[in-house]
């Protein structure tokens, strides 16, 4: 029986119901007061609001991701950033049990890095540590912090981050579904996301802008630049529904740079058309998600590049990587690193006259190429947005290159072109017009013409690891690797 | 040698909560090229879903993929559990072991402790990981690529 949820917002007894319910899933859930929390959140000071921060500054804010579990280190490691790295805004990253829904296993972590002072969790439990933890987290740094985590069902963790003081919370039913679980339906993502995004706009309705901010870079592996941005606005309409003011549209680098400022052009351009009125709608660019050099010196220059490339494009935000990203979570050195490196090009670059060729075409591609899916998507649900995203997944006429989750059918196949563009190289059933399949698929044989081979998986695969082994383009190596 | 041409069937996965799956997806597709069978159980495997598909396919591997840095908490006692499960394959690891900036070699030793045959970084090619199977599941090369490794 397929889910009639529709893109509706949620009335407020249903809201208190359901904050009742999900309060019982751990033990640090009865400390949510919505009418304290309200209070808490006025008192703070005006430094550390992020949605106004990020909105009323006039060149793109640095922010890092950073999360380790016990609560004083995470103060120290946010302070180390804020002095040493410079970083505008401050993350929280959550670690992957606690966006499993695994407090449990989360609480073994935690009480072993207690233990040995090891750092056994990949980021900050935010639940064990309660509305408390978290307001001492608030207290303790001055800038605004954004909870940064990957989990299809973040009711919990939401209303304990709000209640604890933060104003920034980043995913969203698809972008945090497709890439990052097996378990969760996309109908039963969205029903949750809506109380998120519900509860977000509780807080709103009262003076406190939550800022929201949907996952861009979805797999993070060569996503063609039309599919995230269809998924952006599509969350950003979603999050809009339920009373969401502040939303901030994310895209993953892919390294080439038309393409990738011709992707945030399209980005904030669509999400003002798409999104209404009364949304403030500004955007993130997150430096290359994919494989890392696993030389420090040449992820430098992986960095480097994102900082031209945000120089160009001046998004509101730039999400930094380290020069240690190769080998998971950095030392907070290198991560502090990594935030200047990108500062330093882009302060050098932003006030330059930067004039490129052929990043209005793209750009007009790109549009074209996401108003195609937007159009299906309002087709398959008659208008309605939540309705037409199911069917279309399910149809396939939406889908996402490398999908761990069963919600999309993963038969999208990416390639660089031979300008080290992504392109569509294995269409499977995604709506698109015709005339755009042809100029992708001239574009694709003219790099297969160029290599003297023919466009297969294995292109895919040497695409994936091109970064990481130096170049942008998985050209064939030397000898006959046809 | 009719052993040699039968199909060896691998079961792969990412173990825990993770949710890496570009990896396995190319490791797939270059062990199916290489005449493997592969039992593709994608991310956020449980131990006991790894053993209960080793003893269904009756497989002669187990490879565990992890890149999110829980490998140590989420391969406690694995090795028990597929023996109990009767499970008799060989036993590999591969991907970001440890959370943060670790020192291979001591990472090696600990999952070779945690009852692993073999620990690879995340480094590895596809074809070592191959290599390595064929020598422990005593595959002999097929003829084209035999030539390549003499040479």
């Amino acid at each position: 029986m397929p889910s009639m949820i529709r893109d509706e917002r949620i009335p407020s007894d249903e809201l208190r119901r359901i904050d009742d319910e999900i309060r019982s899933n751990w033990s640090t859930g009865v400390d949510v007061d919505f009418e304290d929390a309200v209070a808490y959140h006025e008192s703070l000071p005006t430094h550390k609001r992020f949605a106004d921060v990020l909105e009323s500054a006039d060149k793109p804010l640095l922010q890092p991701r950073a999360g380790v579990p016990r609560l004083d280190d995470q103060v120290e490691l946010l302070e180390y950033l804020h002095r040493e790295g410079q970083a505008d805004l401050l993350p929280t990253t959550i670690d992957s049990y606690t966006r499993d829904n695994e407090y449990e296993k989360a609480q073994q972590g935690l009480e072993k890095a207690r233990e040995t002072g090891d750092d056994t969790l990949n980021g900050f439990p935010a639940v064990n540590h309660g509305v408390d933890g978290c307001r001492e987290l608030i207290e303790s740094i001055d800038a605004p912090i954004e909870v940064r985590h990957g989990t299809p069902d973040a009711r919990l963790l939401a209303a304990i981050t709000f209640a604890g003081g933060f104003q920034s919370f980043e995913g969203g039913p698809i972008s945090y579904n497709i890439p990052y679980t097996k378990r969760h339906g996309l109908a039963e993502t969205i029903e949750k996301w809506q109380f998120v995004d519900r509860l977000a706009g509780a807080y709103t309705e009262r003076g406190v802008r939550i800022n929201r901010e949907p996952f861009g870079p979805l797999t993070g592996t060569l996503v063609p630049p039309s599919i995230a941005i269809a998924i952006m606005l599509v969350e950003g309409k979603l999050a809009a529904t339920q009373g969401v003011r502040s939303i901030t549209l994310g895209y993953g680098q892919v390294g080439n740079v038309v393409q990738d400022v011709a992707a945030l052009n399209a980005l904030q351009k669509l999400g003002d058309e798409y999104l209404p009125d009364e949304v403030v709608v500004t955007t993130v660019f997150h430096e290359w998600m994919g494989g890392f050099p696993p030389d420090e010196a040449r992820a430098n220059g992986v960095i480097g590049l994102g900082g031209m490339t945000a120089a160009i494009a001046r998004p509101d935000k730039v999400i930094t990587k380290s020069p240690q990203e190769f080998q998971g979570v950095p030392t907070k050195e290198a991560n502090a690193a990594g935030l200047r490196t990108t500062r330093q090009v882009i302060d050098m670059a932003i006030e330059q006259e930067i004039d490129i060729d052929g990043i209005t075409e793209e750009q007009d591609l790109i549009e074209r190429e996401t108003r195609c899916l937007m159009d299906t998507i309002f087709e398959h649900g008659d208008g309605d947005v939540v309705q037409g995203t199911l069917k279309a997944f399910d149809s396939g006429a939406l889908d996402v290159p490398f999908a761990p989750s069963d919600s999309a059918k993963g038969a999208v196949l990416p390639a660089r072109d031979d300008d080290g563009r992504v392109r569509i190289f294995e269409w499977g059933d995604l709506a698109m017009d015709d005339d755009i399949k042809e100029i992708h698929k001239a574009r694709l044989s003219r790099r297969a013409d160029t290599e003297g081979r023919d466009q297969s998986f294995r292109m895919v695969a040497d695409d994936v690891d091109a970064i990481s082994d130096g170049k942008l383009i998985g050209r064939p190596r030397t000898q006959g690797d046809v | 040698m009719v052993l040699d041409t039968m199909s060896r069937t691998v079961v792969l996965g990412v173990i825990g909560s993770d949710a890496h799956v570009v990896g396995i997806t190319i490791l797939e597709q270059a062990l199916s090229a290489a005449g493997f069978t592969v039992v593709n159980l994608g991310v956020q495997t449980s131990q006991a879903e790894f053993a209960e598909a080793a003893v269904a396919h009756d497989a002669e591997a187990v490879l565990v993929s992890s890149l999110y840095g829980h490998a140590e908490q989420d391969c406690q006692g694995f090795h028990r559990v597929l023996e109990d499960a009767g499970v008799d394959a060989v036993t590999y690891i591969g991907g970001n072991l440890a959370v943060g900036q670790d020192d291979f070699e001591h990472t090696r030793r600990q999952f070779r402790e945690l009852g692993f045959d073999r620990v690879f970084d995340s480094e590895t090619d596809p074809e070592e990981a191959i290599a390595a199977l064929r020598e422990d599941l005593r595959i002999s090369p097929p003829e084209s690529e035999r030539a390549t490794i003499s040479s």
